[in-house]
């Protein structure tokens, strides 16, 4: 590799020298018409040619060009694309406009920049402007709905909470799914570091006002210079710079609340004492009755905490869903300064957020500054740093599956009185614990220090020639601290508080080092190209402490504990080193080529497969460049496009590969030490394969680029094939060696879709109205996992020929209106081939074949905004939605159980059959009885959702009006998210997956559940920006 | 040009540099964890590895609590309620499984991970230091030969329901896994050759453990177990001759008085009785009891109201008996046994009095006075428990399983019991024949997925 690599540094010095020798120089300075202002950072590219620069801080630029040279493009983001002619002139000025279409921007790329026009990949881009004060923690959230091929899922309504990306479909089935981010060219910890179950989301530490541009590298082409890590796509995030010229000020705030955008509806006190009376009458008219209605009486007595009448009279009616929900204030502030001069150009901004969570308890704060400093040290040398620290503090909830959460609070009937006779909040007569103990009695905070930046030196050795150095760290320290006091003795299993106290450190290291090269030949060849090499390591150190046992709820650090009950501390390290290269060339400015490639070694890879390549090829053509297409005036662009190359996925545990003994016995039954009682013990705990290597994305790319009308209308179509071959599965093994899985490279997947942008300016003038629409299609299949069936969630699995995580289960076939048992189709196959379709019930449920019952993954996803702006008024509306996919309730077999067990129930289940005849999807009601409450397709529904995700509301004052009080920029808005939902899911919300499931080790699979997850938040805010 | 090469060479230096620097840091090991190749170097490696074998025989799903609570669940005549809400478990208790129930599936993958261990520790005895091998042999065969027979006795039908050796049992692994290929699809040997494994591992554990060895495994435990496998078989001659040699022993004695058989202390370490002859260990950092867990209420520790105990369990005792006190009524006016109530108590898994009462039976079956009369034997239990000795007009094999049912109420000997006295069980209405196929687990459909030399039992 290193003999490559020099000899590529020896090509391009090469032709550096044949470039140089008949250039000549053109200099002039770039303002903006909206304020004739200097702009720095506009791209001045020779036309044809990949030779560029940028303009100084105060818009100054020279360009020196080939003597033949036509004319300079001047581009930049957020304007009209300027061409001009150079003809003789040595001087030329440019004035810039604003343009919301951006067609001809520039956009971030890996370790470098590109025209969008001379793109041969698929990157997504999104600007600051989308993306700011959208009241979410996580930029993320921000981007539903906004991208094309880029599902983004909130497990839950719960603040500060993992997300589930996927770009362009899943593409493993147990490395992760999730993106790689990279933030200024340094890539940053965005796994869960949450010691729960509920994971946690480390890209929340970013404030995303602080964002200029955000890229989300799709194929392979554009993303395989990220080598092994890239199959899940690449999320490129670029920080505000500074620019030359007058400092400009911005305080910004918002201020709002959130509500649910969704309630359930459960039995009330009469409704409930009834049903089940009549379910336990049910089960004894069959024989099956576990107790008396006597007793019942007695157990319904109890749950009053010993009041007949609470039941009997319908004295209580405790709606206990109203208790979790909180008034959920949020606000948030943002202070930025900007400006510089010639040498030295700076971007300062602080910011703080505070929201609240539309659950008891649950908040998230986040403080964070950053200082982003360019400096021009010669005319050759530029240094420069980019520094964020940010401080999160997030008031968090147990997991969705604990009784602790507060959504679990449903499950309680509605006669049991919200406090004692004392007036005193209880968990001593409540059918479960009671999880407003913990709203009054416990904390669980988790608070991150981060810090992440980079310090880099970029030297232009010659005129197209230029090495760049970065060196970047991403710290991030977390404590999480967490204390129950001994009222919450139920759900802690211990008299008098239990503590828990945890550190995190992960600390991360990248240098990147590489050469730049551009340059144009004979007016028709331009090249660029990048090579260089990068290192990561990533140390993340842990540990923990448990403690019981406190003098009183006063004391909450350890060390009044009088015991400490167990302890964790553990350290692990993975590495990366890395060499790229890339190289574009472009004919006649319309026949574009590309080639990149990435050889990455990785310590978590086995002994024998430590290197992989991974190589892309693409290439373009400019049809509006020809002449047979170039005299159309309606048409502005054409484009084809096509690449394919091959990515990596290196998301797995740090030592995978290894035969490992371990002194923790960390399996369902025996978590703790592996030792008894103080005598020291040790397990196998993982068996070795020494093979284990990359998995492995071969993807294929079509695209279609218009523009007619001089770009009024435009978008762009892609077609993609992405194939993953030698999957990192965790392959279930025969339990009787002693282990569960291994983890092997096995089987294949793929993923195929289609995606469709469209951006259409509808009006022109005083009332402008622009729209732009984003639909994306894909199918996901299994194409071979060895014969193996991995399960995962309540009824996810991974099987051959089927998209990941499908629902397998019994096919649910009603109920017989003879006798109000549930019944399932048995599905078997015959003797003659032609599938079974009589039915059994519950009691013969074995007899009943599972099948394929439904998708988690939606086959259409996509979003529309329309933007309107009137004389200073501007509105912003986007709708949202996914279709094609099934949601799983499984919480239905406790809340939806016709009266299975004490459990309140769903309002539905009054539909419950009940005479000989009745026809109905309810089982008939019975205490005890298990009709219907197996897993099946019965807990199964449509997820398919259209959503008012945002609309924005804003007016700026007149510039003649804000210039007399000495400010630049006055805007007020009102904001909202969430909006509305339509749906025909039945549960809280379709945007769901049970946190604890999608964070746990099967969680590729475990898609589309719900476990009383909460709903998300229906946010409103109102809002300000002032600029001076 | 000068300068062009002197950059030129600065960058391809900082490069390589880089390079050479870099590529030994991708050998990055393991800390946490220790690699296999160098965990097994030494006698206190392969000991250690024992300890783990023990802590795998502890787990939730075996010894630490739910195998046993299972053997209540599956035999229950009404006496308790289960009123949790796992409803894995409630299938259990219902006796209407299915083939994926995830409690069936965890309690063969903790048994066969602890096999595994134990497995792995016989085949690096030769490692061991040649004074400790013998026990560290017996007690990993202990530990072996007690989970085949637990497997054996849930996953398969009832010693003597149809041809022993016919009749599928469980895969017998004798070896530890190093590597998973075909041959780990390990088949269902008969019951028959089951019995044969599980008798000769624990015959060759009693031949080589010590009378006393810490809260290990002992001479006793091996003995006291096969004292089950022999009266599961029906082999009343051995089985007694079993229990009398744990009795014989010495190295138990009963508790004066019953309560003082259990820990009753609460939330604090565990310790052995007088009577325990093998215990899981469990301390507020280590280890579970699960038998705590479901039966105790909320302020010991427990979940709550998972399983209570009915009137009609509390109508067996006679007025005087002492073992009718056992109980305790909880905050919420439930009934609940005092056995389990600390919540860091040890699991017991053998006590004496359970080896007076297999002798007591044995003999009198087999009409043989191995160590005492049947009559001598049921009486030391009766006389503890504050009840008049019974006289032998009154001895009976229906009195001394009486008896038997009394004193290990909720230890975990139920099903056992009922399937080799051919009594049959019942949930509500519905009576389950001692041979029902509902009493036999599935084989776990994830293993009958991933195994294909497995086949599943009747009735899944």
């Amino acid at each position: 590799m290193r003999k490559i690599l020099l000899l590529l540094l020896g090509v391009l010095g090469l032709l550096t020298q044949s470039a140089t020798a008949q250039d000549r120089q053109v200099t002039g300075k770039v303002t903006s018409a909206e304020d004739g202002q200097a702009l720095p950072g506009v791209s001045v590219v020779v036309k044809g040619t990949a030779r560029g620069t940028q303009t100084d801080a105060n818009g100054g630029y020279t360009i020196s060009l080939p003597k033949n040279a036509g004319s300079l493009v001047f581009s930049f983001v957020g304007t009209n694309t300027k061409e001009l002619s150079v003809g003789s002139q040595s001087t030329l000025n440019v004035v810039m406009t604003n343009d919301s279409r951006s067609l001809d921007e520039v956009v971030v790329v890996g370790y470098g920049s590109e025209s969008k026009r001379n793109l041969t990949g698929n990157i997504a881009s999104v600007s600051s402007r989308d993306i700011q004060n959208v009241p979410v923690p996580s930029v993320e959230q921000a981007l539903q709905g906004k991208v094309a091929g880029v599902q983004i899922t909130s497990l839950n309504g719960k603040l500060g909470q993992g997300l589930q990306i996927r770009v362009r479909g899943s593409s493993s089935v147990t490395a992760s799914n999730q993106p790689l981010y990279v933030i200024d060219g340094i890539p940053v910890t965005s796994q869960d570091q949450s010691s729960s179950t509920a994971p946690t989301n480390p890209i929340a530490d970013l404030n995303f006002n602080d964002i200029e541009s955000l890229q989300i590298l799709k194929d392979a082409s554009a993303s395989a210079i990220y080598g092994s890590r890239a199959s899940n796509g690449v999320v490129l995030i670029t920080t505000k710079k500074g620019r030359a010229g007058k400092t400009q000020f911005e305080l910004s705030g918002f201020y709002g609340g959130s509500t649910p955008t969704h309630k359930r509806e459960f039995l009330n006190t009469q409704e409930y004492v009834s049903y089940v009376q009549g379910a336990l009458a049910n089960s004894a008219a069959l024989g099956q009755d576990p107790f008396s209605q006597a007793d019942l009486a007695g157990i319904f007595t109890q749950l009053t905490g010993g009041d007949r009448a609470a039941w009997e009279q319908a004295k209580v009616n405790t709606n206990w869903q109203d208790q979790i929900y909180q008034k959920a204030p949020i606000q948030q502030y943002d202070l930025s300064a900007r400006g510089g001069d010639a040498k030295t150009r700076f971007f300062i901004s602080g910011g703080y957020s505070d929201q609240n969570g539309i659950l008891i308890k649950n908040r998230f704060q986040r403080l964070s500054g950053r200082v982003n400093l360019d400096h021009s040290a010669t005319d050759k040398l530029t240094i420069g740093v980019n520094l964020n620290v940010a401080r999160t503090t997030n008031n968090r909830l147990s997991n969705d599956n604990a009784f602790s959460t507060p959504m679990q609070i449903v499950a309680l009937p509605f006669f049991t009185p919200l406090t004692d006779a004392a007036g005193n909040i209880s968990s001593d007569y409540t059918l479960y614990y009671n999880p407003l103990l913990n709203r009054d009695f416990s904390s669980n905070v988790t608070t991150v220090n981060r810090l992440f930046g980079n310090v880099y030196a970029d030297y232009k050795i010659v005129p197209g020639l230029s090495f760049r150095t970065e060196l970047g760290t991403d710290q991030l320290i977390q404590r999480e601290n967490q204390y129950y006091g001994r009222e919450t003795a139920r759900n802690i299993s211990t008299p008098n508080g239990q503590g828990f106290d945890s550190w995190t450190q992960v600390s991360n290291y990248t240098t990147n080092n590489f050469l730049t090269f551009g340059q144009t030949f004979k007016q028709k060849h331009d090249v660029d190209a990048t090579v260089g090499v990068s290192y990561q390591e990533s140390t993340r150190t842990y540990n923990d402490l448990t403690a019981q046992q406190y003098p009183s709820d006063a004391y909450k650090q350890i060390s009044s504990a009088a015991k400490v009950t167990g302890g964790n501390g553990n350290l692990s390290t993975f590495s990366f080193l890395s060499y790229f290269a890339r190289a574009n060339y472009r004919f006649n400015n319309r026949y574009l080529l590309g080639v990149s490639g990435r050889v990455d070694g990785s310590s978590r890879f086995g002994a024998n497969n430590r290197y992989g390549f991974f190589p892309a090829a693409s290439a373009g053509w400019i049809l509006t460049e020809e002449s047979f297409l170039k005299n159309i005036p309606a048409l502005s662009l054409l484009k084809l496009r096509a690449s394919y190359g091959i990515t990596g996925n290196a998301e797995i545990g740090n030592f995978s590969s290894r035969g490992l003994y371990s002194g923790l016995a960390s399996y369902a039954g025996a978590l703790g030490q592996a030792g008894v009682a103080g005598v020291p013990g040790q397990v196998p705990s993982q068996i070795a394969n020494p093979d284990l290597k990359w998995e492995k994305t071969a993807q294929s790319d079509f695209g279609l680029e218009f523009g007619f009308l001089n770009n009024r209308i435009s978008g762009e179509v892609d077609y993609y094939i992405k194939k993953t071959s030698d999957l990192l599965l965790n392959v279930n093994v025969p339990g009787s060696t002693g282990f569960r899985t291994q983890l092997r490279n096995i089987g294949a997947l793929e993923n195929k879709g289609i995606e469709f942008v469209l951006n259409t300016q509808n009006t022109t003038g005083a009332f402008q109205w622009t729209t732009s629409l984003n639909i994306a299609h894909n199918t996901n299949k299994i194409t071979n996992l060895n014969k193996q069936v991995i399960q995962g969630g309540f009824v996810n699995r991974a099987i051959e020929g089927q998209p990941i995580g499908v629902f397998f289960t019994r096919e649910y076939a009603g109920v017989d209106p003879a006798n109000g048992d549930a019944l399932y189709y048995k599905n078997t196959t015959k003797a003659d081939g032609t599938i079974d379709r009589t039915t059994v019930n519950a009691d013969n449920i074995n007899q009943a074949q599972q099948v394929v019952v439904g998708t988690p993954n939606p086959t259409y996803i996509g979003g529309v905004t329309n933007t309107f702006a009137y004389k200073g008024i501007d509105l912003s509306v986007l709708f949202q939605g996914q279709f094609g996919n099934q949601i799983f309730n499984g919480g239905g077999q406790y809340m939806s159980a016709n009266g299975d067990y004490f459990d309140n129930q769903t309002r539905d289940q009054l539909n419950s059959w009940k005479k000989p005849g009745d026809i109905t999807s309810v089982p008939q009601a019975r205490l005890y009885g298990g009709n219907g409450t197996a897993n099946s397709s019965r807990y199964l529904q449509k997820g398919d959702f259209v959503r008012l995700k945002s609309v924005t509301l804003g007016y700026s004052l007149p510039k003649t009006l804000v210039s007399k009080i000495g400010l630049t920029r006055v805007r007020v808005y009102a904001s909202g998210v969430n909006l509305l939902t339509f749906t025909k899911y039945t549960g809280w919300d379709p945007e769901v997956n049970a946190d604890y499931l999608a964070a746990g080790a099967s969680g590729n699979i475990s898609l589309g559940n719900d476990f009383y997850s909460a709903p998300q938040a229906r946010t409103i805010t109102g809002g300000l920006t002032i600029g001076f | 040009m000068q300068f062009i090469k002197t950059s030129f060479l600065l960058t391809s230096l900082t490069a390589g540099m880089l390079l050479a620097g870099c590529s030994s840091k991708l050998d990055v090991q393991p800390v946490n964890d220790i690699s296999n190749t160098t965990a097994l170097a030494t006698s206190s490696d392969v000991e250690a590895t024992l300890v783990g074998a023990y802590d795998g025989l502890g787990s939730g799903e075996l010894y630490g609590g739910n195998l046993l609570r299972d053997g209540e669940l599956v035999g229950d005549n009404g006496e308790l309620l289960w009123q949790g809400t796992f409803t894995d478990v409630r299938a259990i208790y219902r006796r209407n499984i299915i083939n994926d129930n995830a409690q069936v599936s965890r309690t063969w993958l903790d048994a066969y991970r602890a096999i595994n261990i134990a497995n792995t520790v016989l085949d690096n005895l030769a490692t061991v230091d040649a004074a400790k091998r013998a026990r560290v042999e017996g007690e990993a065969k202990f530990i072996r030969g007690s989970l085949f027979f637990e497997l054996v006795r849930f996953y398969a039908k009832t010693w003597g329901d149809g041809d022993n050796a016919a009749n599928l049992g469980i895969p017998i692994v004798l070896k530890g896994t190093t590597l998973i290929d075909v041959t780990a699809n390990v088949a269902r040997s008969p019951i028959a050759t089951v019995y044969d494994q599980v008798i000769k591992d624990l015959t060759e554990a009693e031949g080589k453990l010590p009378a006393t060895n810490g809260f290990f495994a002992t001479k006793g435990a091996a003995a006291a177990q096969l004292s089950r496998v022999y009266l599961q078989k029906l082999d009343y001659p051995n089985a007694a001759a079993a229990a009398s040699r744990v009795i014989a022993g010495g190295q138990y004695t009963l508790a004066p008085t019953v309560d003082q058989a259990f820990d009753l202390r609460t939330f604090i370490n565990g310790s052995n009785t007088a009577e325990t002859i093998f215990a899981i260990q469990v301390t507020d950092q280590d280890g579970v009891n699960n038998l705590n867990t479901f039966y105790t209420s909320a302020q010991y520790g427990g979940r709550g109201s998972d399983i209570t105990i009915t009137n009609k369990h509390l109508a067996i005792y006679d007025a005087a008996d002492d073992r009718g006190n056992l109980f305790y009524q909880d905050e919420n006016n439930y009934v609940r046994t005092i056995k389990f109530v600390n919540v860091y108590g040890n699991v017991q898994v053998f006590r004496l009095a359970e080896m007076y009462l297999t002798r007591a039976e044995a003999n009198f079956r087999a009409g043989t006075t191995t160590g005492a009369t049947p009559l001598a034997d049921v009486n030391v239990i009766r006389v503890r428990a504050g009840l008049p000795a019974l006289t032998t007009a009154q001895l009976s094999v229906t009195s001394i399983l009486r008896e038997r049912r009394l004193e290990l109420a909720f230890e975990g000997t139920l099903i056992h019991d009922l399937k080799r006295t051919r009594s049959s069980t019942q949930y509500s209405a519905t009576v389950f024949a001692w041979n029902s196929p509902r009493l036999v687990y599935p084989i776990p459909l994830r293993e009958i997925n991933s195994n294909p030399a497995l086949v599943q039992n009747t009735g899944y």
